[in-house]
């Protein structure tokens, strides 16, 4: 099964329109030896030169958790010619239940010339029947949004951090979004990122005796390493659409501040440093801190509270990775809806 | 004070977090902290769930037990326990943070100054450790020593809390040994916590593959017109293990495989299988329908009982290629002993939807392999238009364990000329299409007492209206006149003939599995 392969070459060039009778040749051959495996469609869409090679990489380690049909797509949309190249491949773990080789198949495409036109009929002709359709965009997007393609996407995974202007970008997708009669689930992986902060500190809440601090904050502080500014205001717009705090004008770019629903004032300080994405948040009372901080060993978050000068004995939680599929496998594990993003967002959709 | 427990404010911060209930800050006191189960599952359970990030950071575990120790060495036999038991690896900074939190407490469990002791030092482990009062009583002592514990945790007032927190109390199976003495127990029980407080433990029910017997039953729509006496012909339930009575056999002695197995595991399965649906997801909902099954399952009359419940008794023979011995050459099982340690049953719930439909249910030890699993037999299609009786019946397989999943066996064509028709199978395994490993069961139903989520544990009434269905049949077993025969079968084979008969009789065999 020469196709099958360990190491992370696209496989066996195919003729585009030979790519189902190559697929099921592919599992002919495995014979017993490997059973395929398919939860999703999951489509990756870039323009960065040599990304087949990077996204093939990502998806052996994506499809270890995640069973798919994996498509990967390069597109060169400056190309003078219009050409479209394939392969077919395979992605093989063992799986946990036993000693079985479980493989998800992937087919790549590297598209030149008229992407536009190419992209929708490339992934229309190769998706697996019945499967949802997650659409991972590692590029911007850009006007025309083509509703024959965005009306087939269940989800669209995007990284806001990656983007240039937040709000013309959310304008597009939620332009695809009104297209696709509300059905597409938006995934920022920029706040899937803050998944393990935001439950680290949601925690400190969850007895209801502790719920009366939620009108006395007066401040919250977030770290962020360099790059990482917007998912730090995607921290705060989360705090003030889930506690119910209206913001305010301002000038200055890490310091802003929003108002709770009893006309109380929270200054938020956003400061630059080096480390993890968010490296640390302390969201404080008058009379208590409550500090979600990475531990010095990298992976877990160290979670106290008490008085910002005495002594505490911090619990330790997973921290998550950041790496793209640590944040992929977080993001496909979860489902569901996004509403909190959108609301979070939309608090803070001037700041970003 | 407040005896029951109170439904906590949804915390804004967690919207969208996590779907399931949030289990909140507590002290677990455990009874029986020196015990196999501690060691081998529930603090492994609860390193997992702190590991997980699922286990919130104030969490105290209190052992409970006779043996002097100290915290520190309680706190090495855990990490011991865990490095060899835990479905994950046990990572050093993890364990330490951890283990600040587990304490031993040393005590005779009918010593009522023990119990002031205890109350004394949870009071301080809420102040140090941010608990709040909340307590979750463990019971993983032996079943005669929860009266003691009961009327001395009373006696402490450990069982009240002040308002906004709440006790709760997790027994550990066996519920009794009959209607009698398990009334007893949930008397016993409830004189020093209500129902509400109460989790009886079946592990079973905290296994992913049983959950999702709801989810394919209700789910998809596709199964609630065929889930009736008009579809299908009969319904299997197997639990099969190679395993002999190991280091049980003084529990297994007095218990067999009737009271051990049959009432609460596999009639757990029956219920998920059988019941109707629930009108919402409450734990209450659930349990009003699980119980109206046990409740309608046909009473088998003295003289009946030998036709339709076959037991027996392994005797020597080969597992996997090695030779093993019988029952009653293992150790500590009397030299005639007449346990059962395989039970075949037929059974019907007289229902609408049921009615006429046979549930064939086998347990036993030292079969050929290890397999839980229930499978739907529907009924054959017409021999029209193919001109042809098909002998092999649509079956849908839910396999609990192990290699979980579900899978259907059609007919299809053979491609060739002529019209030939076989069965084949449509498999789907949970291990192939989810790579995440599924959280063990004590995992889950930890995680649900401490968020008070009872759903997954047993009801007072379905407990003692199973012991109802049981006790006949013991009743008939240990008579001292035409007791039903004790059959005997060869380690390693599916169990006695009597057992194949029991379906022969009805046209219908075993599922080969």
């Amino acid at each position: 099964m020469p196709a099958i392969a360990e190491t992370y070459s696209l496989g066996l060039p195919v003729e585009v329109s030979k790519i189902d009778q190559e697929l099921k040749k592919l599992w002919q051959e495995s014979e017993d030896a490997a059973t395929r495996a398919s939860l999703i469609n999951l489509a990756v869409y870039s323009e960065d030169a040599d990304s087949l090679s990077k996204n093939t990489q990502l998806m052996a380690n994506i499809t270890e958790n995640h069973a798919c049909r994996a498509i990967v797509i390069e597109a060169d949309c400056n190309a003078k010619e219009d050409r479209v190249e394939a392969w077919i491949s395979a992605h093989c773990h063992v799986s946990g239940a036993g000693n079985k080789q479980v493989c998800s198949e992937q087919i790549s495409f590297l598209l030149k010339g008229g992407c536009t036109t190419l992209l929708p009929s490339i992934v229309f002709s190769h998706l697996d029947s019945d499967l949802p359709f997650y659409l991972w965009w590692q590029q911007e997007f850009r006007e025309p949004m083509d509703p024959q393609l965005w009306t087939w996407v269940d989800r669209v995974i995007y990284d806001s951090r990656d983007w240039e202007d937040f709000r013309a970008q959310m304008r597009l997708l939620e332009s695809a979004e009104q297209e696709a009669n509300q059905r597409i689930v938006l995934c920022d992986l920029n706040w899937t990122r803050l998944d393990n902060v935001r439950f680290a500190l949601a925690q400190f809440f969850d007895h209801p005796a502790s719920h009366h601090h939620f009108a006395k904050i007066n401040s919250v502080r977030i770290d962020f390493a360099p790059g990482f500014r917007s998912t730090a205001i995607l921290f705060a717009g989360w705090l003030a659409a889930q506690l119910n705090w209206r913001s305010e004008r301002t000038n200055a770019a890490n310091k802003f501040s929003f108002v709770s629903s009893s006309a109380g004032k929270i200054e938020v300080e956003l400061r630059e440093r080096p480390g993890e994405p968010i490296g640390e948040v302390a969201v404080a009372t008058p009379e208590v801190e409550f500090l979600v901080a990475h531990a010095k060993c990298g992976d877990l978050l160290e979670v106290s509270r008490g008085k910002p000068s005495e002594k505490r004995m911090p619990q330790l939680m997973p921290a998550g990775k950041n790496d793209p599929v640590s944040l992929m496998s977080e993001e496909l594990m979860r489902g569901g809806p996004h509403h909190v993003y959108l609301h979070a967002v939309n608090r803070v959709r001037d700041l970003l | 004070m407040n005896l029951l427990s109170e439904q906590p404010q949804p915390n804004p911060l967690r919207e969208g977090l996590s779907p399931r209930a949030v289990p909140q800050p507590c002290t677990i006191v455990i009874f029986g902290a020196t015990g196999d189960l501690t060691h081998r599952k529930l603090v492994p359970a609860l390193f997992n769930l702190a590991a997980d990030g699922d286990l919130p950071p104030a969490v105290a575990i209190v052992g409970f037990a006779r043996r002097p120790k100290t915290d520190e060495e309680f706190r090495r036999d855990l990490e011991e326990a865990t490095r060899k038991f835990s479905r994950q690896n046990v990572r050093d900074e993890i364990w330490k943070n951890f283990a600040q939190s587990i304490f031993y407490h040393q005590s005779e469990f009918g010593d009522e100054s023990g119990y002031k002791a205890l109350a004394k030092r949870l009071d301080e482990i809420d102040k140090n450790h941010g608990t709040r009062g909340n307590r979750l009583f463990y019971f993983a002592a032996s079943p005669d020593q929860f009266e003691p514990i009961l009327k001395n945790l009373k006696a402490a007032g450990l069982n009240q809390t002040c308002k906004g927190s709440w006790a709760r109390v997790i027994v550990e199976k066996p519920f009794g040994t009959d209607l009698a003495s398990a009334r007893d127990l949930n008397r016993i029980i409830h004189n020093s916590f209500s129902e509400e407080q109460t989790y009886r433990i079946d592990h079973f029910l905290g296994k992913e593959t049983a959950q999702n017997i709801l989810v394919l039953r209700f789910a998809n729509a596709i199964f609630a017109p065929l889930w009736n006496t008009h579809y299908i012909d009969h319904v299997q339930i197997t639990a099969a293990e190679t395993l002999g009575v190991e280091a049980r056999a003084g529990f297994y002695e007095r218990a067999g495989a009737l009271r051990d197995m049959v009432q609460n595991h596999l009639l757990q399965l029956l219920c998920l299988t059988a019941m109707e649906p629930p009108t919402d997801l409450s734990a209450d909902s659930i349990r009003d329908e699980k119980v109206k099954v046990v409740r309608s399952l046909h009473r088998w009359s003295r003289n009946e009982i030998a036709a339709n419940v076959v037991r027996g008794q392994y005797a020597k023979g080969a597992i996997n290629g090695q030779p093993v011995v019988g029952y009653r050459q293992e150790k500590n099982v009397n030299p005639d002993s007449q346990t059962e340690t395989f039970v075949a049953l037929r059974l019907y719930i007289d229902t609408w939807r049921w009615a006429e439909v046979p549930i064939y249910m086998r347990v036993g030890k030292r079969l050929p392999k290890s397999a839980t699993e229930i499978s739907i037999h529907f009924k054959k299609a017409p021999a029209v238009p193919f001109n042809k009786d098909l002998h092999d019946l649509n079956v849908l397989v839910i396999r609990i364990q192990p290699d979980e999943g579900i899978s259907l066996r059609i007919h299809a064509k053979v491609p060739g000329t002529s019209f030939r028709i076989e069965p084949v199978k449509m498999d789907f395994h949970y291990g192939t299409s989810f790579g995440k490993a599924s959280p063990e069961a004590y995992e889950r139903l930890l995680l649900d007492a401490m968020s008070g989520d009872a759903t997954l544990f047993a009801r007072r009434d379905e407990v003692e209206e199973a012991w109802a269905f049981i006790d006949p049949i013991e009743e008939a077993w240990h008579a001292k006149k035409d007791a039903p025969e004790l059959f005997f079968y060869p380690a390693g084979s599916w169990g006695p003939e009597a057992a194949d008969d029991l379906l022969a009789g009805d046209g219908r065999a075993w599922r080969r599995l």
